[in-house]
């Protein structure tokens, strides 16, 4: 099984410019490839090698570096061996092509993080809200998003202290935190 | 979408309607909603409406130290959270290279399949309950309580087991457990065939199930269908045995499959699961007091936790299917971020609502019942 590995991953280092093959497990493939490759890196992965499961495609925010890295995740049936195909992008405008044609569980994940990065896969057949359908805010997995910091400013604190509350730390009893232990302490405005 | 947020949509005149089928109904699982247009009692289009159930976790795990994570992950699956947990557990022991115990292995074995027949039993309920038959539900509510009171006596919580941590197991089986794990089974067993009278071999539920949310393997191949759902349409593929995690490639286990590829085979695919499952534990029954040693390995302060930089991305299959973390460390002491992969993602969302399309109004429960879908996993 590993011989067929190697094999395919020699052809594809002859097949594509500026590929970083890194074999972390004997069932997992770190691939680093320039942006505009990575459509005919799928395509070769699907269509030779059997890698026709797209597990999953995750996102990661590098916000110090202004880039998006966006990771495709594909495993063979064939020989049990998964592909992680690693680019990255500018963050930016931060566009990018949609893999749908290749492999149709692209568009969930590719909306997903549209909703969540706000990066926009150009022919991905659905960029609509999925999960945050009444949200005005920033795509609020940036980093740059500091949700402690939202709420403080856009939502108000309730002083949480019914009757039955009182009447118990009247007694001597009840859960006091004093307002500078508390977590999420009333921040002014 | 919030009820006063909706508004009626002027259309030209025809004969179909539009349906919002959940967020709250009983044929769905979970907090989760279709929009359906029907012509008749014919599904015409089906969009999926998630984010009920949106606690954004992944925010959170990047704002929590690695071991104060462990209380977040299994509950973005509530009916199967054991998976969920040795995810995200797994993921951190690769990056710090950490060596599991043994024993470890095998508890954290048992834990999983436990929680694979709990949650098989509870999906059974409610698929049941949705073609009327509410005593299986009964059933398979109470026979699930049993093991929820196992899993109470070893980890502490009934649902929420909070068990596995980075490295290993946090306590060590309470005495007997093992024997009592081994009577649970013996009751289990001798469930089944009360199951297969009153529910598997029931012609009501035959008769609904059967023909019904037909998909090929070809297209469950194209959809990035997983786990029984895969299984179903003939494919024998099974993380456990394909992608070895844990000491699974130490067990002997079969793996059921099905030619048909309809609600009725898919729900077969979990009741012959349950025969597999029983069998696995019995054989962690059998081996663990052979097994002797530390139940975790040691981990640093896990306060003053840096996990070293880099990526990983781990796999386990769940009752539901193939589900995933993708996790990066930038060598802080909180994670850089965390991608929860559930396998819902693809059957509550795309799959259910090509399969929905053509499928009568009735029809739908039985699809998304025997798909197993969890919206939880969906919204994250």
């Amino acid at each position: 099984m590993s011989k067929e590995i190697a094999h395919w991953l020699d052809n594809l280092l002859e097949e594509i410019e500026g590929i970083k093959v890194r074999r972390k497990s004997s069932r997992r493939v770190r691939v680093d490839v320039p942006a505009d490759a990575l459509p005919a890196l799928l395509e070769l992965l699907q269509g030779r090698a059997g890698y026709i499961h797209l597990s999953a495609i995750s996102c990661v925010d590098w916000i110090e570096e202004e880039e998006f890295e966006l990771v495709y995740h594909v495993w063979s049936y064939e020989s049990h061996s998964l592909v992680s195909a690693h680019i990255r992008i500018a963050r930016d405008p931060g566009v990018y092509l949609s893999v749908y044609d290749l492999y149709q569980p692209a568009a969930f994940f590719e909306r997903d993080i549209h909703e969540m990065y706000g990066i926009h896969f150009e022919g991905s057949p659905n960029m609509e809200k999925f999960i945050l359908t009444e949200w005005n805010g920033p795509p609020p997995m940036r980093k740059e998003f500091d949700s402690e910091a939202y709420i403080n400013e856009h939502l108000s604190w309730q002083n949480y202290n019914p009757e039955w509350l009182q009447e118990l730390i009247a007694e001597g009893g009840g859960i006091i935190i004093p307002p500078e232990e508390q977590r999420f302490s009333q921040k002014k405005k | 979408m919030r009820p006063e947020n909706y508004e009626a949509q002027r259309q030209p005149p025809s004969n179909e309607f539009e349906l919002n089928f959940g967020p709250n109904h009983p044929g769905i699982e979970g907090n989760y909603a279709l929009k359906l247009k029907l012509h008749g009692d014919q599904v015409v289009e089906a969009k999926a409406d998630g984010g009920y159930l949106h606690r954004g976790f992944e925010k959170l795990m990047e704002q929590r130290l690695w071991i104060q994570n462990i209380a977040l992950v299994p509950r973005i699956c509530v009916p199967d959270p054991s998976p969920m947990e040795l995810c995200y557990s797994m993921a951190v022991e690769q990056l710090c290279g950490l060596e599991v115990p043994e024993r470890a292995q095998w508890i954290r074995v048992m834990q999983l399949e436990l929680s694979r027949i709990a949650a098989h039993l509870f999906t059974f309920g409610g698929h049941a309950a949705t073609t009327g038959m509410y005593s299986t539900m009964y059933w398979g509510v109470a026979d699930r309580d049993l093991l929820l009171d196992l899993f109470e006596e070893f980890t502490g919580g009934r649902v929420y087991s909070i068990y596995n941590i980075p490295g290993g197991v946090r306590r060590e089986l309470p005495d007997g457990f093992l024997q009592r794990v081994s009577e649970t089974l013996d009751y289990l067993e001798s469930r089944l065939p009360d199951y297969d009278n009153l529910f598997f071999k029931n012609q009501v539920f035959v008769r609904r199930a059967k023909g019904v949310g037909v998909m090929s393997q070809e297209q469950a191949l194209a959809w990035g269908v997983t786990g029984p759902n895969l299984r179903a349409t003939g494919l024998a593929f099974d993380v456990r045995r394909d992608d070895p995690y844990l000491v699974y490639d130490q067990l002997e286990f079969e793996i059921p499959t099905e030619e048909s590829g309809d609600a009725w085979a898919r729900t077969l695919v979990r009741r012959l699961e349950l025969v597999q499952s029983i069998r696995i534990l019995r054989q962690v029954v059998e081996a663990l007091p052979d097994i002797r040693g530390p139940i975790r390995a040691p981990i640093p302060n896990p306060l003053a936790w840096n996990v070293p930089a880099g990526e990983v991305y781990t796999r386990v299959e769940s009752s539901k299917g193939e589900t995933c973390y993708f996790v990066v460390s930038n060598g802080g002491p909180k994670p850089y971020r965390v991608h929860v992969r559930g396998p819902s993602s693809m059957h509550a969302v795309q799959v259910l609502e090509k399969m929905s399309v053509g499928s009568r109004i009735e029809d739908i429960a039985q699809t998304m019942f025997s798909l197993d879908a969890c919206p939880p996993e969906v919204d994250r």
